[in-house]
């Protein structure tokens, strides 16, 4: 049985009719084909399909679409505003942190809700963030240099 | 040469921020309108006699749209051997062996029709471990394979029974890897279209469409002009996408052809560890002559390598496994023994160094265990026997550039070598290893050929689209040509559109495999940019009366040289030409094969590669003696490159080679139970290295300056992984008197090693 369930997803409201077991990563991807929310293993061991309910960063696989009804839903695609990069997406291109950028969507959503939550982050407070979300080009290295970059400019601003 | 604005800059990447905006279209994002889910019906068993195979009440219901079986699939496939099928029809081979295809509506009708086809086995007997499939009267995974074998590369170079009677030492260790899996981020997918005309469309991350073209076309009898492969944006390849090679593969274009519709088949994550290949299990005995003073007269390696159900890479991976250990040193007697052989498990294929990893490993711990025995220093006894510009090797390279002596004192400077030597502390200890691998092989008997291709069209207003035979897998392959092209033609980085991955625009070539992107690649695209600024050239001098020799391009400006006033754009020249009585375009291309020779079919010597990387790593660790725990406190890598087209880039392939290598080392295995099935297809229990499990990564460039390959450049992507498992290997035994020689080194090992010493004191 199918109802009907509003989302507000970037913003923006969407009706979609889904089944009670839908994740909101499957609505996500496959209803709304907002397929910039990645997944690797879909089980929430990955971190790849991370968005941001209410400024908190979740595993979208592990969260029923209908349990998102009545928050704020950000998803990669509403990350840059009016043409314009995110300064954290800025620091991942300009520090090299992005490889076969599978992983870069999370990664990007995490250190924006890592940074609301804690403006001057330490290199473990950085650690402990990437932590659940795997990368398996980069190292990690190139990452924190960015998310660090990316604190260092939030400061400057 | 002149002053390079491109090449050796630290330049973003190219597709950087429809990556980091998430609009990259990888494959596993495709949908078509009408488009069907396949999958398929796996054997629960690992070696059985299909009796029969009932389709009808999968047929009968609702959604299901195709249902095929091995009658529907009758085509033979492999890398090096046929011996592969789609769909089983006699037997299966190993747990997981696919019987059985749907292309239903949704998931959830999928799952329930492959529920409902009904199969019939007669159990036969199985063989899982590769000594006993050797034994007379084991159990034959392929009948036309006796012993199992199915494939026994040898190198035998000099004498090398001579140099172990000559030698002041012999020593003679055994070592074994696990297997380990790519973890690709993106799972193996694909889709599959056939138009109203029977032309086929296969949308697939392949590290190389236009040879998945030549296969298909093959398999199926097709025309190539009538079969289109396509690459979208790839997450991670590490080796499994060096081919279009499995059954999901054939079973969507099939299930498309059935239905009329198109078929998407894609892997979870559990599929993905087991069915898109891994890193082989290796046996090896190691057997080294070695003088007092450290001169190593002569090595012999014997290496089983388990190649599961089916051949993949398996033989290649054997063969490459032997082929570099006779150009890391100076030694001239060499001699390899591979086995690659059949079991009734699942099959493992190329991973990131194909073979030469798990062999370098098992060399350098002996190496570094003989140091300790000889009580010679490890550095030493490397930098002693390394091998040197010039240089013939005992494996028939001839090596035009290499950098292994500085990459070794490098590493071993970085991580603070003498001084920690000097000084050593409780449960801590230093290991030391080094490395060489190919950049681009001709390796495969038959195919006499290792080479790229590029096309280059410049636009009406200066801009250029270029195409090439290489995919960028997150490698940054992209980028590097890019700034190689920008570079020739003396034109801005932002004016090139690269297009790569599909057969319809961009030319042959073997594709992404073998470090040879940057120089096979690049070397391509150097020589079309060369033809194309000949030509831009040539219009420029037309129109402004001065010699070609006379002109230059820079920013997309042709200026004659000595006299800035007279100047053209490249826009202006590429316009003059085109509209004009008898007009022409700038249009270049040109496919580079590596000047590469295939090895000696008797000895298997050769000079098999257009360059060689070298490559050390150096690191420290602190070991827990109560835990076990070994926490890496930090490693220098060093890599030869020729020189670094984008070092930023390069450098995160040395640190991502770095984290794959440490998984590899301390906690990557593929666990499998004694049926074959796999107990861990899980990213919780199958466990790559996180962030909290990385140590910090010093990165080494060391730029040889190759006179082969574009701007001196040579490959990166297999050696940086090489080297992780044989430094920590070292390090551990220093710092607990435990020489661990099966991997992954664990806790667990230690901690057991730990107890069974003292209790042996």
């Amino acid at each position: 049985m199918k109802k009907m369930i509003s989302l507000n997803i970037n913003g923006e409201s969407y009706q979609v009719a889904v089944e009670n077991r839908r994740t909101l990563l499957e609505v996500l991807r496959e209803d709304l084909k907002l397929t910039g929310t990645r997944v690797m293993c879909n089980q929430g061991d990955c971190g790849s399909c991370t968005v941001l309910l209410d400024g908190v960063a979740v595993n979208s696989c592990l969260v029923l679409a209908s349990d998102a009804v009545g928050k704020q839903v950000e998803t990669i695609e509403g990350v840059a505003q009016g043409g314009a990069l995110h300064p954290i997406q800025e620091e991942f291109i300009a520090k090299g942190a992005i490889q076969c950028g599978f992983c870069t969507p999370a990664m990007v959503l995490t250190t924006k809700a890592l940074l609301a939550a804690n403006p001057d982050p330490t290199e473990e407070d950085i650690k402990q963030t990437v932590a659940g979300t795997l990368c398996r080009c980069t190292g990690y290295v190139r990452i924190i240099d960015a998310i660090k970059g990316a604190a260092a400019r939030r400061k400057e601003s | 040469m002149a002053e390079l604005r491109y090449v050796g800059k630290g330049l973003p990447r190219v597709d950087a921020l429809e990556k980091v905006t998430g609009q990259a279209m990888y494959t596993l994002d495709l949908t078509l309108p009408n488009m069907l889910y396949g999958g398929l019906l796996r054997s629960p068993l690992p070696h059985a006699r299909i009796l029969s195979i009932d389709t009808g009440k999968a047929e009968r219901l609702l959604g299901v749209k195709a249902v095929i079986t091995g009658k529907d699939t009758p085509y033979t496939f492999g890398v090096s051997h046929m011996d592969q099928t789609p769909l089983q029809t006699e037997k299966v081979r190993y747990v997981g062996d696919a019987v059985a295809a749907v292309a239903a509506v949704d998931q959830d009708v999928l799952a329930e029709a492959l529920s409902l086809i009904q199969v019939e086995y007669q159990e036969l007997p199985a063989v899982f471990d590769p000594h006993e499939a050797m034994q007379e009267g084991a159990p034959l995974v392929h009948e036309d394979k006796p012993g199992n074998i199915a494939s026994n590369p040898r190198y035998d170079i000099g004498d090398v029974e001579k140099a172990f009677r000559e030698a002041d030492y012999v020593f003679e260790d055994h070592f074994e890897t696990q297997r380990v899996a790519h973890v690709c981020p993106e799972p193996h997918n694909n889709l599959a279209v056939w138009d109203a005309s029977g032309k086929l469309t296969f949308y697939y991350c392949s590290q190389m469409p236009s040879v998945t073209r030549v296969q298909l076309s093959k398999a199926f009898n097709l025309p190539e002009s009538r079969i289109r492969v396509v690459t979208n944006t790839v997450g991670g390849g590490f080796g499994s996408r060096a081919t279009s090679k499995f059954p999901m593969d054939f079973a969507a274009i099939v299930l498309a052809k059935k239905s009329g519709r198109p078929v998407k088949i894609a892997y979870n994550r559990a599929d993905e560890f087991i069915h898109s290949t891994f890193r082989h299990k290796f046996i090896m005995t190691v057997k080294t002559g070695i003088n007092r003073d450290g001169t190593i007269t002569g090595r012999h390696v014997t290496n089983i390598c388990d190649n599961g159900a089916y051949s993949d890479y398996g033989p290649v991976v054997t063969n490459v496994g032997g082929a570099l250990q006779g150009t890391l040193y100076k030694f001239m007697n060499y001699k390899y023994d591979g086995y690659c052989v059949y079991t009734n498990l699942p099959y493992g294929g190329a991973m990131r160094g194909i073979g030469n990893p798990q062999v370098h490993y098992a060399c350098e711990a002996q190496l570094s265990m003989i140091a300790e025995r000889i009580g010679l220093d490890p550095l030493e006894l490397r930098l002693k026997n390394a091998v040197e510009t010039g240089d013939e090797t005992a494996s028939g390279a001839i090596l035009q550039s290499c950098g292994l002596k500085e990459c070794l004192t490098q590493a071993a400077e970085k991580i603070g070598w003498k001084e920690k030597k000097a000084n050593p502390e409780p449960n801590r200890g230093l290991g030391i290893a080094c490395g060489v691998h190919f950049t681009g092989v001709r390796l495969s008997p038959g195919i006499d050929a290792d080479f790229a291709g590029a096309t280059i069209t410049v636009n009406d207003d200066g801009s250029v689209n270029l195409a090439t035979s290489c995919v960028e897998i997150g490698s940054g392959s992209s980028t590097v040509l890019s700034q190689i092209c920008a570079e020739v033609l003396g034109i801005g980085l932002d004016k090139i559109n690269i297009i790569c991955g599909d057969t319809e625009t961009c030319p042959m070539g073997w594709g992404s495999r073998a470090s040879r992107n940057t120089a096979v690649g690049g070397m391509a695209v150097q020589k079309a940019a060369e033809d194309a600024r000949t030509q831009i050239l040539a219009l420029a001098s037309q129109k402004l009366e001065i010699h070609p020799d006379d002109l230059e391009i820079k920013e997309g400006v042709i200026t004659a040289k000595g006299a800035p006033d007279r100047s053209l754009t490249v826009a202006e020249a590429v316009r003059f030409g085109r509209y004009r009585q008898g007009g022409t375009a700038v249009m270049a291309k040109a496919h580079w094969d590596a000047p590469s020779t295939l090895a000696d079919p008797k000895t298997g010597r050769g000079n098999f590669s257009m360059a060689f990387s070298f490559g050390a790593k150096a690191l420290e660790v602190e070991v827990d003696p109560a835990t076990g725990r070994i926490n890496v406190l930090g490693v220098a890598a060093s890599q030869d490159l020729g020189k670094a087209v984008n070092p930023l880039a390069v450098k995160g392939q040395v640190e991502g080679g770095v984290h794959m290598g440490l998984g590899f080392a301390m906690y990557e295995q593929i666990m499998l139970d004694e049926q074959g099935r796999m107990k861990n297809p899980y990213l919780l229990d199958y466990r790559i290295p996180t962030v909290m499990d990385m140590p910090p990564v010093i990165p080494i460039l060391v730029e040889s300056q190759d006179p082969v390959g574009p701007f001196g450049a040579k490959g990166v992507g297999e050696m940086a992984t090489i080297g992780m498992p044989e430094a920590l290997i070292a390090a551990v035994a220093e710092a607990t008197g435990l020489w661990i020689t099966d991997l992954p080194i664990t806790p667990e090992k230690v901690f057991l090693g730990l107890k069974a010493k003292k209790a042996a004191e």
